[in-house]
């Protein structure tokens, strides 16, 4: 069985409002995927339907193959936290892993093992009305890990988190993925995938927007810029353009210089004994990537809401 | 991008697919609610609490002899019957010149039976007022026969083995059959003789709330002549058995006189069903009008908390299939309901036993088929409650309407029933889920709306409509 999610041409209304609209993504394994969008824009819509929860209207997403509701072992093929708080607050901890051991048939020893994995060893006997925000998010991802699934996925992870679990759960699901595991993790803030997704599947209002690997979509954003910082602007300006750069003066001493890369730049500039104070190739953020990918769907969302109005 | 090998999971299933590792899942999950193994705690201590307050408060009130075995209970053996011995096959002749008060359905003729014992088997023909001639048995009502013939008239009972034959003629020679009836194990040597008996008047007052049964005894009187046995028993005595002693045992209303061959009969008292017999086992019981509020909020909040919390979706994750997850609930909160139901009713019955003798009472036979019936249905009530409460949970989603709901179809007609017409509230107990409380009936009273089985059968339909809803709404619904 292979591990993976299969999302194909998924589809889900609820009556005139289309919450996710023919979208299409695999999550491969081997590596973190992030799946983003702003609050809205049918995550966990999708995420629901990947789990067999809510009926797709059209479309199908399948887990190595199968749909959902066909597993017979669920938690041993896919992983899930959807409501880090959707425990009974009466409930132990280890008693809230242990029932759900025991409808899948695991060994009792899984349950001792995610506690330890998950960090619950001291908080297990504890019922999980008192525990903390922290707390929960590291129950259900050890109710996630309870099946020693080749797939997870985790819906907003690290929300509400202190930077220490932030890093605790990016450190986690890195490890995971590289086991070989396909890990699907949403959040509708970029920043928090920034060193933590491979892999990005962005939506917006139910459509994809984009399905790219991290990388790319930085080097893409980043658009082979260099910032100059130069004395002598207007000629240095001449120089680079003359050498085929799309160049603009983007302060009284600083240069934008676009389609040559920052060692030519040098080189031109040298070789006309043009000096200059600084040079930088610009990078742009996932943040500032993710902006500029959203923009249009944002635009559209706000003209949609005029309308519904 | 890295090509890697997926990862495979170390884990491996126990048992494959078992529906047994759901059981114990769902049971996990009840257990480990702290408050709602008190509530099903709470559910018994209310019963038996209720059984002991209604032990406390009843005191034995005279007639009935202080049996509280429920075939006993129902079968009224009084009258004034004036008999000789009869040996082998044979018969009895007279002629019931006249009779004198009781209404219709006074009672005066001839009985046959193998002891005169209360409540052992007979056969009986009798002329009445107002219901024509009758051969009656089994302490039932109605029985062959009918008509409109009255007092004066010959009637003749014969025995052959087991069977007894009755024959009614005007002038004792054009007899005409009016019907036979098999009394199993009547003894070689059994008894013949002349009877009368009488239904006591009775009122029934019914309000909302309660109904009041107010009895006024009758007394009949009937006067006989040309009374033969035969094989006659040269020197057999006329022996009596009237009242059975205490006030009603006054010679006013209950003797014999006569002389010459003609015979006056009084008495007082009915030979038939006691469609007015207090069910004690019942009463001791009905803490389950109380214990069930607390099974039917547990059984609700096993559904309704996980839809509260969304916790739903996480039993959704781990068990995809809606059906066999509706099962595995509906069956551990019938089996935590039967249970609870178990010690709460043996408890009741066993805890109530020492103060009703203390009151004068004798309790219920526990091992009397009837009684035990009641006393198992009384847990298998609150089990097929508990199922009927998971399906409305579902289908409600919400604890407060599934909860109301469930006690409303429970509570309202038993309550209302009281204020209909006997009629009406009939079909209303019949119709709707209380049917399912016909199960503690141990005795056939007046009002009886549904025997015990069927009462039980209506509830068990309700709660498998509901299954079938909320399965269909399960699997259709968006969790």
């Amino acid at each position: 069985m292979e591990a993976t999610i299969e999302v194909r041409a998924l589809r889900k209304t609820y009556g005139p409002t289309v919450a996710v609209d023919d979208l299409s993504f695999t999550v491969a394994p081997g590596q973190v995927t992030g799946f983003v969008g702003p609050n809205g824009a049918g995550k966990s819509t999708t995420m629901r339907m990947i789990m067999g929860l809510d009926r797709p209207d059209g479309g199908s997403a399948l887990i190595g193959g199968k749909p959902y509701r066909s597993l017979r072992a669920p938690l041993c093929r896919i992983g899930a936290m959807l409501d880090a708080s959707a425990v009974h607050p009466a409930r132990r901890a280890r008693d809230h892993l242990r029932w759900l051991a025991q409808a899948n048939g695991l060994p009792a020893r899984r349950v001792d093992e995610v506690i330890d994995l998950a960090g619950l060893a001291s908080a297990a006997g504890r019922r999980a009305g008192g525990f903390s925000l922290g707390m929960r998010q590291r129950l259900g991802i050890a109710a996630a890990l309870l099946g020693d699934p080749p797939v997870l996925m985790f819906d907003e992870p690290v929300n509400g988190l202190d930077p220490e679990g932030i890093t605790w759960i990016r450190a986690l699901l890195r490890s995971l993925a590289a086991e070989g595991r396909a890990v699907l993790m949403s959040s509708h803030l970029m920043s928090e995938l920034e060193g933590g997704a491979d892999h990005l599947v962005v939506i917006g209002r139910g459509r994809l927007i984009a399905d790219t690997a991290v990388g790319e979509l930085l080097k893409a954003a980043s658009g082979d810029r260099v910032e100059l910082r130069t004395a002598q602007r207007q000629d240095a300006m001449a120089v680079l353009a003359r050498a085929g750069a799309t160049v603009s003066a983007s302060g009284p001493d600083e240069v934008t210089v676009a389609g040559l890369t920052a060692e030519r730049v040098i080189a031109a500039l040298n070789g006309a004994g043009v000096g200059f104070t600084g040079i930088s190739e610009h990078r742009a953020t996932l943040e500032e990537a993710y902006m500029e990918l959203t923009r249009d769907a944002v635009e559209f969302q706000g003209v949609a809401g005029r309308e519904a109005r | 991008m890295t090509v890697m090998a997926p990862y495979r999971s170390t884990v491996e299933p126990e048992a494959r697919d078992g529906f047994g590792r759901l059981l114990l899942a769902e049971w996990t999950k009840l257990r480990t609610v702290p408050r709602w193994m008190l509530t099903l705690l709470a559910s018994v201590v209310l019963m038996v609490l209720v059984a002991l307050l209604s032990a406390a408060g009843s005191e034995s009130t005279g007639q009935g002899g202080g049996s509280s075995d429920p075939a006993r209970l129902q079968k009224i053996d009084l009258g004034h019957y004036t008999y000789q011995p009869l040996a082998g096959d044979g018969e009895i002749i007279a002629r019931v010149t006249a009779q004198r008060g009781g209404g219709a359905w006074a009672k005066a003729g001839l009985m046959i039976r193998g002891s005169v014992e209360r409540a052992t088997p007979y056969a009986a023909l009798m002329v009445t007022p107002g219901h024509g001639v009758r051969l009656q048995t089994g302490y039932e009502n109605g029985g062959a026969g009918g008509g409109t013939a009255k007092a004066p008239r010959w009637l003749k009972l014969t025995r052959s083995g087991t069977a007894v034959t009755g024959y009614e003629s005007p002038d004792g020679r054009a007899w005409q059959r009016v019907g036979s009836v098999r009394l199993d194990k009547l003894p070689e040597n059994a008894m013949a003789g002349m009877f009368v008996a009488v239904p006591d008047e009775v009122e029934v007052q019914r309000q909302f709330g309660g109904e009041s049964v107010s009895g006024n005894p009758a007394d009949t009187g009937a006067r006989f002549d040309q009374v033969s046995v035969s094989p006659a028993q040269p020197g057999a005595a006329w022996r009596d058995r009237g009242a059975p002693g205490g006030p009603a045992a006054d010679p006013g209303v209950d003797g014999r006189t006569g002389s010459d061959g003609t015979f006056t009969l009084k008495g007082t008292g009915d030979i038939g069903p006691n469609e007015f017999a207090d069910d004690s086992t019942k009463t001791t019981l009905t803490g389950v009008l109380i214990g069930q509020a607390a099974i039917v909020a547990l059984a609700v909040l096993m559904v309704t908390a996980e839809y509260r919390r969304g916790m739903l979706r996480t039993t959704l994750a781990a068990s995809p299939r809606r059906g066999r997850l509706l099962a595995a609930k509906a069956i551990v909160a019938g089996l935590a309901a039967l249970a609870a139901g178990l010690v709460a009713s043996f408890g009741s019955m066993l805890l109530a036993a020492p103060m009703q003798r203390s009151n004068g009472l004798e309790p219920p036979p526990l091992m009397d088929g009837t009684v035990l019936r009641a006393v198992l249905g009384t847990a298998a009530l609150l089990a097929v409650i508990a199922v009927f409460s998971v399906a409305v949970a579902v289908i409600v989603r919400r604890s407060a309407p599934a909860i109301t709901i469930v006690l409303l179809l429970l509570l309202v007609p038993q309550i209302i029933a009281t204020g209909l017409p006997l009629s009406v509230a009939r079909w209303l107990d019949r119709l709707t889920p209380a049917a399912g409380f016909a199960i503690q009936e141990t005795v056939t009273r007046f009002d009886q709306a549904i025997v015990p089985w069927a009462g039980f059968g209506v509830l068990c339909a309700y709660a498998l409509a509901a299954l079938a809803a909320a399965y269909w709404l399960l699997r259709r619904r968006d969790a």
